[in-house]
């Protein structure tokens, strides 16, 4: 029906004017026409910017009467990342629908108080060349503006806005359950199960509490989260001691200006922030294994079939952001590297990484061995993805739990310096991007309540030895394995054999005697 | 702390998301320039961002870079000479020969040349494209002058062995095999094959099997000394490099060398439908190009997940998000030397396709004849924010110098490219349309259960309205 009266639309507008009719308006134009590999005559003559004095900029952090953290970092350039970040994701969702901070990301920036709908907050940002995102992890979300520097007030107000005065109307509630169910089943059709697997090994490792709760809103629980559920949970987590208004290009007095104007008295639309009831757990690390029986005959999405895998991860406690140990965790996490059997990707992504050198040059029926480390500010989760034809799953599960108890061994100078000086360029190519920054500041600020800086976390990187790599592993090896597998799982071993691998000397597998094979 | 600190691989938890923070930010200038240009032409205007500064050694090799002043920098060779300087026989060396850059030189052997590069945490990558190749470092700042070394060492003395070509034949059929699974780049290059037949943009990069079991060492020496010539080559960097130091090893490394078509794959077992329509659009820098890049951003991009309303100055985006007509879809306009493909790629579900491409044409009807001053203005806005945000960090910036030294001789400066864009106004985008939309042929690919998808007679008739 739709369809039929949009299409009479469109044939009566050019009954109306005809083709004819616009074209006579066409030599109107005062677009030049010149190429572009020559300058437009009558351009002003640029006066360019140095760089000069730009290495004296520093973290500066103000905290308000209201116990809001404003944060802010210079930056050479005309534009600005600004952003709220607020303490709150799926781990403190224990005493709701799981959910919520996923339907949060989704309807960021919709309607306001002061904004009618999604589209006039894009039409004020676009006039100042800006745009806006927002995220969410397990602990944290981030909502961010980039934009031009001169309309900081403006992005401030809207931020305020968006954070402590959204409508959220019923049509927009509705149209986010309807994306997240998108978002669903996409990730179901994904052939990179990488999410997913994710997903499952915070479960396992943190059984049903704050971290190992669903980052993704369950199918379940999409249709009981509501204006009620959200305004409840709002007004408990969303207060201004647990918010950091941070900015990366800007001066830190006006954005502590624009934060008193606009964030200081502003009250949150739920009415006062109770922030009596918050979830305060810390993560306990449990262990343990999820398994998701699956058929990967055929997860192509076109006509070139890709091979039948099976996918694990399994993992083990490191440690917290805090902790000092964090630094030789993320100095092991970078040695263990990996990636895809395919490609490392040309020189300089980790192809003399253990995870390529032990594993994938050795056996090449692997599809994939990539280290990953996940840390939060009470635990963390050290872990190895792997994939292999389903026939193989239990060699590549022991060669990954030899992997692990190789760790503990002693690390050479080479594959320790090069660790070392790979996760400082990363770090350092990372803070390329000022958005980067931006997060950077803000998790940190958040999370500490100050900055260590870029060069300062070099230093640390680069005082981490042999020994700490030795000790930090030997503590992570007494802890239980976290499991999770994906896939036709016949050949998986049990959970036990795991665990009995990785508390052996050589992480070998104990060995099966079956009468019938 | 933990953000920062994370490998790039497990970045990614919600991809689409971090790519959209990541694209934000960068150098601007001020909007009171624009106030300048209206009034007072051949004023100074100030860009707080750095200059790019460009010299040319006697063999023409042309050495620009941007200096941010960061600790790290992107440094690279950009060289004019890709897939469409071969004929039919020798189609995938230049692609072969990105292959073997990294696999030994005369002075390094490939285990050396790995070994350095990952001890001193740089990155090297190499890529070709249907028109270029391009070979670029990542290091730290104090690495420049080895990451420069290392770039003319690889294209001027690779050692080009034949065990090594023996393997990496394997690798390029394998790598055409992970090819073959995106199902983006397989559209894309029948979008190509169909649009430009048989002439060379019309082939694919990696090449047709046969060529690639076939490629010797001496048609990869041919295409190197036809086709690496000084004055085809710009060496560019950004981030923390200075430029005379980067002309002085330039001068040291360097100084001394020298239409009614479609494709169809029909494939009922795929569960989505991949569609490419376009029509022939213009080279990189005629003219009209800056409008058509208005009229891709007002038709944009649309993806299901995003939630409804995301992007509402497309109408097409509010069209397919009401109406459920499309997982996704992307507007583009893909430039060449003298000739460029711009249309719109969709993922849809079988039964959506016919509605989809009506929408999509009537769009492009409207863009022809009666797009008002608002949508332009809007979407001028968006297309000056989206080309600056993108030019955030070393080598975003450093690709863009080298991609437009090889485009435009040049690098446009931002308040000229704004002052070109503030120019445009519903009228241009009318005529710029209907020269290069209305009323002509669209090259067709489709691969999926594509059976709904209308016939040719019938979409080339949805590109016009009334006969005038």
């Amino acid at each position: 029906m739709a369809t039929h009266m949009s299409r009479c639309r469109g044939w009566s507008r050019v009954q109306r004017y005809g083709i004819a009719a616009y074209r006579k308006y066409s030599s109107g134009s005062r677009y030049p026409n010149i190429s572009l590999s020559a300058p437009l005559p009558g351009i002003p003559k640029p006066v360019f910017a140095s760089v000069d004095g730009q290495e004296t900029y520093e973290t500066r952090i103000t905290v308000l009467e209201n116990g809001l953290k404003v944060a802010s970092q210079n930056k050479f350039g005309q534009f600005c990342t600004v952003g709220i970040l607020v303490n709150s994701g799926s781990r403190h969702e224990a005493k709701y629908p799981s959910g919520i901070a996923h339907f949060v990301e989704k309807l960021a920036f919709s309607s306001t108080a002061q904004y009618g709908s999604k589209d006039e907050i894009l039409l004020t940002l676009e006039k100042h060349g800006g745009i806006c995102d927002c995220q969410t992890s397990r602990d944290t979300t981030i909502y961010a503006v980039s934009a031009e520097v001169k309309g900081l007030d403006t992005v401030v107000s809207l931020l305020s806005d968006a954070v402590l005065q959204p409508r959220l109307l019923d049509e927009e509630i509705e149209m986010t359950r309807m994306a997240v169910r998108f978002e669903l089943e996409d990730l179901n059709m994904r052939p990179d199960p990488e999410p997913l697997l994710t997903e499952m090994i915070h479960a396992a490792a943190y059984r049903g509490n704050t971290v190992g709760l669903p980052r993704f809103c369950p199918a379940d629980t999409v249709d009981t989260i509501d204006k009620k559920v959200l305004h409840s949970y709002l007004s408990n987590y969303y207060c201004p001691e647990r918010m950091v208004l941070a900015g990366v290009g800007i001066e830190h007095e006006q954005l502590v200006e624009c934060a008193r104007k606009y964030l200081l008295d502003a009250k949150p639309v739920w009415g006062a922030s109770a922030g009596a009831n918050v979830d305060l757990s810390v993560a306990q690390y449990t262990g343990g294994i999820v398994k998701m029986e699956k058929d990967m005959s055929d997860v192509s999405l076109g006509p070139t079939p890709i091979p039948e895998l099976t996918h694990i991860m399994i993992g083990l406690e490191s440690c917290s952001f805090l902790e000092d140990d964090f630094i030789p965790f993320a100095v092991l996490n970078m040695m263990m590297g990996g990636g895809g059997s395919f490609s490392a990707g040309g020189p300089g992504k980790g192809m003399f990484t253990r995870l390529y050198l032990n594993v994938l040059n050795r056996h090449h029926w692997m599809y994939n061995a990539t280290a990953y480390h996940h840390s939060y500010e009470d635990s963390g989760l050290l872990c190895i993805h792997a994939s292999a034809d389903p026939r193989q799953v239990r060699e590549m599960v022991e060669i990954i739990t030899r992997e692990f108890i190789q760790m503990a061994g002693s690390a050479g100078e080479m594959e320790l310096e090069r660790a070392k000086t790979q996760l400082k360029s990363m770090l350092m190519m990372n803070l390329e991007s000022r958005p980067v920054i931006f997060e950077d500041v803000g998790r940190q600020v958040l999370s500490t309540g100050k900055r260590k800086l870029p060069h300062e976390l070099c230093d640390l990187i680069s005082n981490v030895t042999a020994s700490d790599i030795k000790r930090v592993t030997t503590k992570m090896l007494r802890s239980k394995p976290a499991v999770a597998a994906l896939g036709d799982l016949t050949e998986l071993p049990s959970y036990e054999h795991i665990q009995a691998a990785l508390s052996s000397k050589d992480g070998r597998l104990p060995r099966m005697y079956r009468l019938f094979r | 702390m933990a953000a920062s600190l994370q490998r790039l691989t497990s970045a990614g938890g919600n991809l689409l998301q971090r790519n959209l923070l990541k694209t934000f930010s960068s150098n601007r200038l001020t909007p009171g320039s624009r106030r300048l240009l209206s009034t007072q032409a051949a004023q100074q205007v100030a860009l707080n961002v750095p200059e790019t500064k460009v010299t040319t050694l006697e063999n023409g090799l042309r050495v620009s870079s941007e200096d941010a002043g960061l600790t790290t920098c992107t440094v690279g060779l950009w060289i004019d000479a890709g897939s469409r300087y071969e004929n039919a026989r020798n189609n995938g060396t230049a692609h072969f020969l990105e292959h073997m850059a990294f696999k030994g030189t005369r002075k390094r052997s490939q285990l050396d040349l790995e070994l350095e590069i990952e001890n001193m945490g740089a990155h090297l990558n190499a890529y070709t494209s249907r028109e270029q190749t391009v070979y670029y470092a990542k290091a730290f700042s104090k690495d420049l002058p080895r990451a420069v070394e290392i770039l003319a060492d690889i294209i001027q003395n690779s050692t080009l062995g034949e065990a090594e070509i023996e393997r990496e034949r394997g690798v390029i059929l394998r790598e055409m095999q992970e090819v073959e699974t995106n199902l983006q780049e397989v559209v894309f290059d029948y979008l190509h094959a169909t649009a430009y037949r048989d002439s060379a943009l019309g082939r694919t990069i990696l090449g047709p099997t046969e060529n690639i079991k076939t490629i010797n060492r001496g048609d990869l020496v041919e295409y190197i000394t036809t086709h690496y010539k000084g004055p085809r080559i710009v060496l560019a960097a950004a981030g923390g490099v200075s430029h005379d130091e980067l002309n002085d090893l330039a001068k040291y490394h360097f100084g001394k060398a020298s239409w009614r078509s479609e494709i169809r794959v029909r494939d009922d077992k795929m569960p989505l439908a991949h569609i490419a329509i376009a029509v022939e659009a213009v080279g990189w820098s005629h003219p009209d190009t800056i409008p058509l890049m208005v009229a891709n951003t007002l038709i944009g991009n649309w993806d299901r997940s995003f939630g409804g309303g995301v992007n509402l100055s497309s109408k097409l985006a509010q069209m397919a998000c009401q109406g459920n007509l499309c997982h996704s879809f992307q507007s583009f306009n893909t430039c060449y030397t003298d000739t460029g493909l711009w249309g719109l790629y969709m993922v849809c579900e079988p039964g959506t396709i016919d509605e989809m491409m009506h929408y999509t044409q009537m769009e492009w009807m409207s863009l022809c004849t009666s797009v008002t001053e608002g949508e332009v203005a809007r979407a001028k806005n968006l297309l000056k924010t989206n080309m600056l945000l993108h030019l955030d960090g070393s080598t975003p910036i450093c690709e863009d110098i080298g991609r437009q030294m090889l485009c435009y001789s040049r690098r446009i400066p931002l308040h000229e490219l704004e002052a070109r864009i503030d120019a445009i106004d519903a009228t241009t985008i009318k005529d710029v349309c209907t020269k290069y939309i209305y009323n002509k042929a669209p090259a067709i690919a489709a691969v999926g259960p594509i059976e709904q998808l209308p016939d040719y007679n019938q979409i080339r008739g949805g590109m016009y309205w009334m006969k005038p």
